[in-house]
């Protein structure tokens, strides 16, 4: 893993001035603003690099309603990981039946309020895991998660969760005994991929797992889930998505035609349709550097350099000679530092920072510390 | 064009077309509709199960209704609890000399019905032999120092807010409501897809009833073939009623049934091997 490197876009159109500037003149500062057509057109693309494959929206990534609206509207999946996530999707009235619930830690109450609202999908990775299912045996359906660390991936959610390959044999079996039947593989190769070996390794090895199962078991496996990983483009380089994504349908394409394939996108979904826009509220020079503080920080819409170890690309909407500054946040933490060592020209109280691709894990992990007002979500 | 998918069961699922909707309400909690499908008539659905359809409702609520009160055949005070669509009280009204109290949770659900579902209840709210009471079900139970002769219990699925009608305390609570030789008759599901619930009620319904069992019935749109309603009782003699009684009672009761007859009461306790395993 290579030491993110942030980029700064420096300079912008009139156009683009007036527009932020206008916004900020008419709902204040800080602002998220959510562009449901860049979300459209990013569910599209996948749709298109990854045809076959269902998609669920990993709702963890951004749990907010306007963004779930455009996703029900697109006839999305949605992946749900607590009765939180599931009350939400209630109030769009989304069947339970678009909905996939992939926690591996479910207490009885998780498991009734899924079932109640329709959600009949759930994922395990132990036997203690699966007893917990054994009073809805006849209602639910299963997938056992499977763990592949992976090296190259921003977060690693192998770790915490997903059996190691060498016990998947003796799950489905033991599960096949106790009445239940599992139908199929997931796996979630971490977040943020660079490239997408990881997830072609997991489908090979899934693949061979599931075929050499079903010649054992009662009722074939029939389902691999994919789970996410696809990345949002931090560096403004236009990643192409087709392009990552070809060894995985080359991979895909290796698998029984009437296997079903899931995917559990978030990130690259719901990133780039999310724009922050903050306001200088503060300089000082101290260690001969300059330092300018924003009205948003690490505790607030940028709490993703924290959980998330995102370095989100940044726009001054000036140019000029620029030196090596400090970027903090608005609370009274020191560890509330956007960036330490930012190149940025000579900024005033009142100018406007732009964060770009801040629609993952950004707002869905702000904290009220300092109670902050948090920014304020803009339907654009 | 809008399809209601029912979402009980992973594997499978039952798809009804949506011809007209006449009634939708999402609360935080559930998700209520009532919509005309061609060949279903009105049908409601709670939290993507279906409930209650005009065309296979007088399968359910006959059954649930008549075979506990011919068997009984001196039945003076009924207790229904749930049943906010006014099926079971507009069959339990079919006879005349039974008053009735219906303990139901939720007023909307019965004014709801009364406006987009009119068939089911027929008018049975205007009666004033109709006792409604709006209550838990269970807290009525617990403080209820009335007794009666029979006990129909009405609810939803066993996840959800009936939950608490499937439970053993509750089972215990309705006994003592109960008249001497009482019954009490509740919907249990569907046991082709949920064998475990008649296993529970079963062993709940044990501890407190000498006489525990389940009758069937094959309503179309409980998708799964045959539904169980279980029976508890302390005289069990009350299943064992003879046709020609039956047909007696039948007879003078005027009923004008589609579904019940006294050989189909009779028969409806016989029960597949499969259900008849869980029985022990
Ligand atoms: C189980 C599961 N599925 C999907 C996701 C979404 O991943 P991404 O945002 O990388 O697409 C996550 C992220 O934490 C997850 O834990």
């Amino acid at each position: 893993m290579t030491d993110p490197i942030r980029t700064v876009l420096y300079g912008a159109s009139d156009k683009e001035i007036s527009f932020y500037q206008s916004l900020v003149e008419k709902h204040g500062s800080p602002l998220l603003l959510f562009d449901s057509s860049k979300l459209k057109q990013q569910y599209r693309a996948l749709q298109q690099a990854l045809p076959n494959v269902d998609l669920f929206y990993a709702i963890k990534a951004l749990p907010q309603i306007d963004a779930l609206k455009e996703l029900d509207e697109l006839e999305a999946g949605f992946d749900v990981a607590s009765s939180g996530e599931l009350d939400i999707l209630l109030s769009l009235k989304v069947s339970g039946r678009r909905t996939i619930h992939t926690h591996p830690v479910k207490s009885d109450k998780d498991i009734r309020d899924a079932l109640r609202f329709g959600s009949t999908t759930f994922v395990i990775d132990n036997l203690d895991e699966l007893k917990k299912l054994q009073p809805y045996r006849g209602r639910v359906g299963i997938l056992l998660r499977v763990s592949f660390r992976s090296e190259n991936a921003k977060v690693d959610l192998s770790k915490k969760f997903g059996c190691t390959e060498d016990e998947v044999a003796n799950i489905i079996l033991q599960a096949e005994q106790l009445g239940l039947h599992i139908k199929g593989l997931s796996f979630h190769v971490g977040s943020q991929c660079e490239t997408s070996d990881q997830h072609v390794a997991a489908i090979h090895s899934c693949r061979d797992m599931m075929l050499e199962l079903n010649k054992k078991v009662k009722a074939p496996l029939s389902i691999l889930d994919i789970g996410g990983g696809f990345p949002a483009d931090y560096a403004l380089e236009s990643i192409d998505i087709l392009e990552f994504c070809k060894p995985i349908r080359a991979a895909l394409e290796s698998l029984p035609d009437d296997w079903h394939i899931y995917a559990e996108p978030g990130r690259y979904l719901i990133a780039p349709a999310v724009t922050c826009v903050t306001t200088i509220i503060g300089k000082s020079i101290r260690y001969g550097m300059p330092w300018y503080y924003i009205d948003d920080g690490v505790y607030g819409s940028f709490s993703g350099k924290i959980f998330d170890h995102a370095e989100y690309p940044l726009q001054v909407l000036t140019e000029g000679k620029t030196s090596t500054s400090v970027l903090a946040g608005p609370t009274c933490d020191s560890i509330d530092i956007i960036d330490e060592h930012i190149e940025l020209p000579e900024l005033n109280i009142g100018d406007l920072i732009i964060g770009h691709q801040m629609g993952a894990y950004t707002a869905a992990t702000r904290t009220r510390f300092n109670l902050l007002k948090e920014a304020k979500f803009i339907v654009l | 064009m809008k399809y209601f998918k029912e979402t009980l069961y992973d594997a499978v699922c039952q798809e009804f077309r949506v011809d007209k909707m006449y009634f939708e309400q999402k609360t935080e909690h559930q998700h209520l509709m009532i919509f005309h499908n061609a060949m279903l008539g009105r049908v409601m659905t709670l939290d993507g199960i279906v409930q209650t359809t005009e065309a296979d409702e007088f399968m359910y609520h006959e059954m649930l209704t008549h075979v506990p009160i011919l068997a009984h055949g001196a039945v003076k005070k009924l207790l229904i609890i749930g049943g906010g669509d006014g099926g079971i009280l507009r069959e339990v009204l079919k006879h005349e000399s039974i008053d009735v109290t219906q303990v139901e949770i939720d007023k909307a659900v019965i004014d709801m019905a009364i406006e987009y579902l009119p068939k089911h209840s027929d008018s049975a709210y205007d009666n004033p032999r109709a006792n409604i009471v709006i209550d838990d079900g269970m807290a009525f139970v617990k403080n209820c120092s009335e007794k009666f002769d029979v006990i129909i219990v009405d609810g939803t699925d066993p996840i959800g807010p009936g939950e608490v009608l499937f439970t053993e305390d509750f089972y215990a609570q309705c006994k003592n409501c109960l008249n001497e030789g009482g019954v009490i008759v509740t919907q249990n599901g569907v046991p082709f897809l949920q064998i475990e619930e008649v296993k529970n009620t079963y062993q709940r319904l044990n501890q407190h009833y000498t006489d525990a069992t389940f009758y069937t019935v094959a309503v179309p749109t409980y998708y799964g073939g045959l539904m169980t309603l279980a029976w508890a009782t302390n005289n069990a003699e009350l299943r064992n009623v003879s046709l020609d009684t039956l047909e007696q009672r039948f007879k003078s009761a005027n009923l004008n049934s589609r579904y019940y007859n006294p050989a189909i009461h009779l028969a409806a306790f016989a029960l597949p091997q499969y259900i008849v395993n869980q029985l022990d």
